[in-house]
């Protein structure tokens, strides 16, 4: 068995006192779908913030494909295989949706994208990642339409495929279907069950239904802390689990 | 909106044409040449206000730095021509890099005092130095060099329409090397860092690195106009510091994110001054007053007006 993509070890967060993540000790299997859920407040995304870089987490260690990525600043995490989505829709909103994908390709670049005295042609790689992914997310027929121009939904599939162009060894996603229409749930749910067989990911999710038929492996948090971790039918059935999500009225 | 970079033969060809026609239209070559030098100076500010979305109150720093450092260089050093346009290009990428690093340390309104407190700094250290700068009095007797190369002289540049023809030449070397740096990967990047800089970080961008190279670039170009200023005046006020609301009002009268934009507000801009400032001194107020209606009504500027009515027309074409 190969060793873990991405290795949580004791990772606590703490904001003036208050343990937001609870020493928490989390392993994400290649190629695997992996869901951390939980009700509000149950510290999923200062988990996730610790991951992406955006927080500096209190105490405890994360490593990335065996190696230590605890302090590394966000926009170095890109290169080295880390892609991320955003819950809130973030995109460059004037430009097209070609230009949004191709920009996050050429994010690869880092500082050789600092080259003012050539032409965006000479990187033709980036385009063709443009392309291949609009091709693979449905989008070919908005490529010269402005992101902040399409629905909701589809900027919510392109808030996924800003993520893929960084060619990354482990995708993390954060409610993707978050403020998205009941309608476009099972597009966006099948669309992440696909990528599953490409990509390892990590999918932060609130609502517990979307998670069931897609995930391998689900880790319930609850304030703070991993409450328990398992294949859907086991954590569908137990009962603190139940009880977490009751205590929240859900 | 559509890409970044609309008719990029088109527009250089454009000016190309408007660099020819300006002399013969305007009542002096010297106007025309003022116009190119702030044309030159706004078109740096627009590379960072337009595309980097960097509201800097630093460029009258900058274009000052430039006339006093060509002009010391030249006085002093007795240096060329070229050599002392160089020495400006390269000392306003310095300082301009050195302000840019330390000023993006904060962010939104705080990042705009600190370019601000930086030139005001500057304009205190320039009238305290007044054995280099001649303080209050400004910087007297700079001299305008033949144009030379190898010991070759090309043109003695004493007359204002050689002088005028030799600005004109600099300042289309630097519309379509901006036109380039826009639609190069850095121009790309920095366009979205505009846009959203936090996705910019995300897809792996060291924004800090883009914003200081923006700077550094802008400082050039603004520093080279001022040193072309110094050597068309013959003079280097201290007043050149604090061109810097005059310098962001040309961008943004003109079209932010739009290098011909910059030609045209800065070209409006000396028009209407020289005409209007001999009927009444105050006329400043009545670019005060442009400024307002083009923020309110104008968001695209001259040129994004322009680009409207264009539109509008090509459109009852195919009905």
């Amino acid at each position: 068995m190969s060793k873990a993509i991405l290795q949580i070890e004791n990772l606590s967060l703490s904001y003036n006192g208050f343990m937001a993540v609870n020493k928490v000790t989390l392993n994400v299997a290649h190629k695997t779908i992996h869901s951390v859920i939980g009700p509000n407040g149950a510290g999923k995304t200062s988990l996730f913030h610790c991951l992406t870089g955006v927080r500096r987490p209190t105490s405890g260690r994360v490593l990335f494909d065996g190696k230590e990525i605890t302090h590394q600043p966000a926009h170095r995490r890109t290169c080295t295989g880390l892609a991320r989505s955003f819950q809130i829709t973030s995109l460059f909103q004037n430009l097209s949706v070609q230009e949004n994908l191709r920009l996050a390709s050429q994010g690869r670049d880092g500082d050789r994208a600092l080259v003012f005295w050539r032409s965006i042609a000479g990187r033709r790689e980036h385009m063709e990642m443009a392309d291949s992914i609009m091709e693979r997310l449905g989008l070919t027929q908005k490529a010269n339409i402005a992101a902040g121009d399409l629905s909701h939904g589809q900027q919510r599939i392109l808030e996924v495929g800003m993520a893929l162009c960084g060619k990354p060894k482990l995708l993390l996603l954060d409610e993707p279907t978050a403020g998205m229409g009941v309608e476009d749930i099972p597009v966006m749910t099948r669309l992440i069950a696909d990528l599953g067989k490409d990509y390892s990911i990590m999918l932060i999710e609130h609502n517990m239904g979307i998670v069931m038929s897609i995930s391998d492996t689900i880790t319930v948090m609850s304030q703070g802390e991993i409450l328990v971790e398992g294949t859907p039918a086991a954590v569908r059935t137990d009962e603190r689990v139940r009880e977490a999500y009751l205590g929240e009225a859900a | 909106m559509a890409g970044p970079f609309v008719l990029p033969g088109g527009s250089n060809l454009a000016v190309a044409a408007t660099l020819v026609l300006l002399p013969l239209i305007l009542p002096s070559p010297t106007l025309a040449t003022e116009i190119l030098i702030f044309a030159m100076a706004a078109l740096a500010c627009n590379l960072l206000l337009g595309y980097g979305g960097l509201l800097s109150f630093g460029q009258g720093m900058f274009f000052g730095a430039g006339a006093y450092l060509a002009a010391i260089a030249m006085i002093h050093a007795k240096v060329g021509l070229l050599v002392a346009l160089l020495t400006a290009l390269c000392s306003g990428a310095l300082i301009a890099a050195l302000v840019g690093a330390l000023a993006i340390r904060r962010t939104g309104i705080y990042f705009v005092m600190l370019t601000l407190a930086f030139n005001q700094t500057a304009y205190f250290i320039a009238y305290t130095l007044d054995g280099w700068t001649g303080g209050d009095n400004g910087l007297l007797d700079v001299p305008r060099p033949p144009l030379a190369l190898f010991g070759h002289i090309f043109s003695d540049l004493g007359s204002p329409t050689a002088y005028y023809v030799f600005v004109a030449v600099v300042f289309l070397i630097i519309f379509m090397a901006s036109g380039r740096i826009i639609a190069s990967p850095f121009g790309s990047t920095l366009i979205a860092i505009r846009e959203n800089e936090a996705r910019a970080d995300a897809v792996g961008y060291n924004t800090r690195h883009f914003k200081i190279v923006a700077f550094a670039i802008s400082g050039a170009i603004t520093s080279l106009s001022g040193a072309l200023y110094a050597m068309l005046l013959n003079f280097a006020p201290l007043e050149n510091i604090q061109m810097s609301e005059s310098i962001l009002i040309m961008t943004v009268i003109g079209g932010a994110g739009s290098l011909l934009g910059s030609l045209l507000g800065a070209g409006s801009w000396v028009i209407i001054s020289d005409i209007l400032a001999d009927i009444w001194p105050r006329w400043q107020i009545l670019m005060g007053g442009a400024l307002i209606l083009v923020v309110l009504f104008l968001r695209g500027g001259i040129w994004g007006g322009i680009e409207s009515l264009l539109k509008r027309c090509l459109n009852k074409k195919e009905r």
